[in-house]
């Protein structure tokens, strides 16, 4: 049984790693656009948010599972969370990036500017730099936030850990202990990373907050 | 595009609104090299708006800016200065904030050797070597490796003197530096500033530092509500000011 819901965990670190990786890189899109210089940009992408978050990720996870195979398509129940759980967090990512960088003292930027600095190297060294050490431990909350959600993969049949303990459920009727190893499993995942986010949190403050 | 040794800086007709409020009218100066100019006035006068057209931080709504033999003009038609236009302008002058402005990320060695590398292309073996000497020369020579925050107020400012020093700019704004500190604290960086002034920098300073306006500078231009009201000889303006409002502002300042 415990080897069975291994294997589940196999599939629950990939949805949340696959997903946080590619949420992490659209996420500065989503930011980009956010603050861009254009309105009607900023306005698209403040739509999108608000469309985004305020839609229950298990919604979103069937909308695009059997919406997209009624167009085209159909989707692997796997490629189906991906793509889901990715969008989610990449508005996500992309709104703790934001705050990140309202965060960051604008003087600094000028002061950059004022030794000529272009955009591509204030932005490379200044701002990202910064930003990425200042919201690192929110990513990392998050990142345990998506792992719990990518349980919901299991609804579309994704073979991931509780998807899993559900199986042995209903073979062998031993629910309590299947679920109870899982909770343990998940638990056991978020906690250690929960407070290396906390101790990190503590050594940027320590490092390199300004007088 | 470098510019030539023997130059100057000079404001034409800089006009600045912000919104509907005129911040700035028709303000026009003129430095020559090795020059040291204080501008001094009430707050709120656009001293700092000014020092900040200078390097065009703030674009003024018209006007023009003129280094060397390059000249920008903003007005109709070119609202804002281009990206060639900025850099060069902003490689050729320099400038010092009053809130330091250091990258917290980066220690005291980094922060002043990121310009070196980024815009002037050194390698990392000449621009250490460069900003060690310049640190030296601030007196930071045993904080190259921290980071500011394990830096005090004089020592980033120091710093910000050092960072913006090895970018080896022809003209260096100060805007205000020793405002956010204690008055002993102060004079360590107004004596960091009277010593590039000797060696020949040429600066132009906003300052309420009476003393380094009258002692330091070439020239002292007053400024009241974004006007330049009157302007001379230091010692001349500060003894014998003609202008009331300069009168006014002086006697409340010097408490006389």
């Amino acid at each position: 049984m415990f080897l069975i819901i291994l294997q589940g965990l196999a599939w629950t670190i990939a949805i949340t790693i696959v997903s946080f990786s590619f949420g992490a890189v659209l996420g500065i899109f989503i930011v980009a656009g956010r603050l861009s210089r254009f309105a009607l940009i900023r306005a698209i992408s403040r739509i999108a948010i608000e469309l985004i978050r305020n839609v229950p990720p298990l919604v979103w996870l069937f909308i695009v599972y059997f919406g997209v195979a009624e167009l085209g398509p159909k989707l692997s129940p796997f490629a189906a969370a991906i793509v889901t759980f990715s969008v989610i967090a990449s508005v996500y990512l992309g709104e703790i990036y934001r705050g990140g960088y309202a965060s960051l003292p604008k003087g600094q930027l000028e002061a950059a500017k004022s030794i000529g600095l272009n955009r591509a190297n204030i932005a490379l060294r200044i701002v990202i730099p910064q930003v990425f050490r200042t919201v690192s431990p929110s990513m990392v909350t998050y990142a345990i936030g998506l792992m719990k959600d990518s349980a919901l993969a299991s609804t579309i049949g994704v073979v991931e850990m509780t998807f899993r303990a559900n199986q042995i459920t209903q073979t062998t009727g031993q629910g309590l202990t299947a679920f109870t190893i899982v909770g343990l499993i998940y638990l056991l995942i978020s906690l250690p990373l929960g407070a290396w986010a906390r101790h990190v949190d503590q050594r940027v403050r320590e490092r390199y907050v300004v007088i | 595009m470098d510019i030539s040794t023997g130059s100057y800086l000079s404001a034409k007709n800089i006009t600045k609104y912000f919104g509907k409020s005129l911040v700035l009218d028709d303000v026009s100066m003129d430095i020559k090299s090795g020059d040291v100019v204080s501008i001094i006035g009430p707050s709120g006068a656009g001293k700092s708006t000014f020092l900040r057209c200078m390097n065009l931080l703030e674009t003024p709504t018209s006007g023009e800016i003129e280094i060397g033999d390059f000249r920008i003009t903003i007005g109709l038609g070119n609202s804002e200065p281009s990206t060639k236009e900025l850099a060069i302008l902003r490689r050729n002058v320099g400038m010092v904030f009053q809130s330091f402005n250091l990258f917290p990320h980066l220690t005291v060695l980094e922060n002043v050797s990121l310009g070196q590398r980024k815009v002037l292309g050194r390698s990392k073996e000449e621009a250490r070597a460069k900003s060690l000497q310049i640190l030296e020369r601030v007196g930071l020579s045993e904080k190259v490796d921290v980071y500011p925050g394990r830096c005090s107020g004089g020592q980033q400012q120091r710093v910000a003197i050092a960072r913006s020093l090895a970018m080896d700019p022809k003209v260096m704004l100060f805007d205000e530096p020793t405002s956010a500190l204690d008055p002993e604290v102060g004079a360590e960086i107004l004596a960091v500033m009277r010593e590039l002034a000797n060696d020949g920098m040429t600066m132009m300073v906003v300052t309420h530092e009476m003393s380094f306006a009258r002692e330091v500078g070439d020239a002292v231009y007053v400024m009241v509500d974004g006007r330049i009201v009157e302007h001379g000889e230091p010692h001349k303006i500060m003894s014998e000011p003609t202008h009331e409002r300069t009168q006014k502002f002086l006697s409340a300042v010097l408490g006389r």
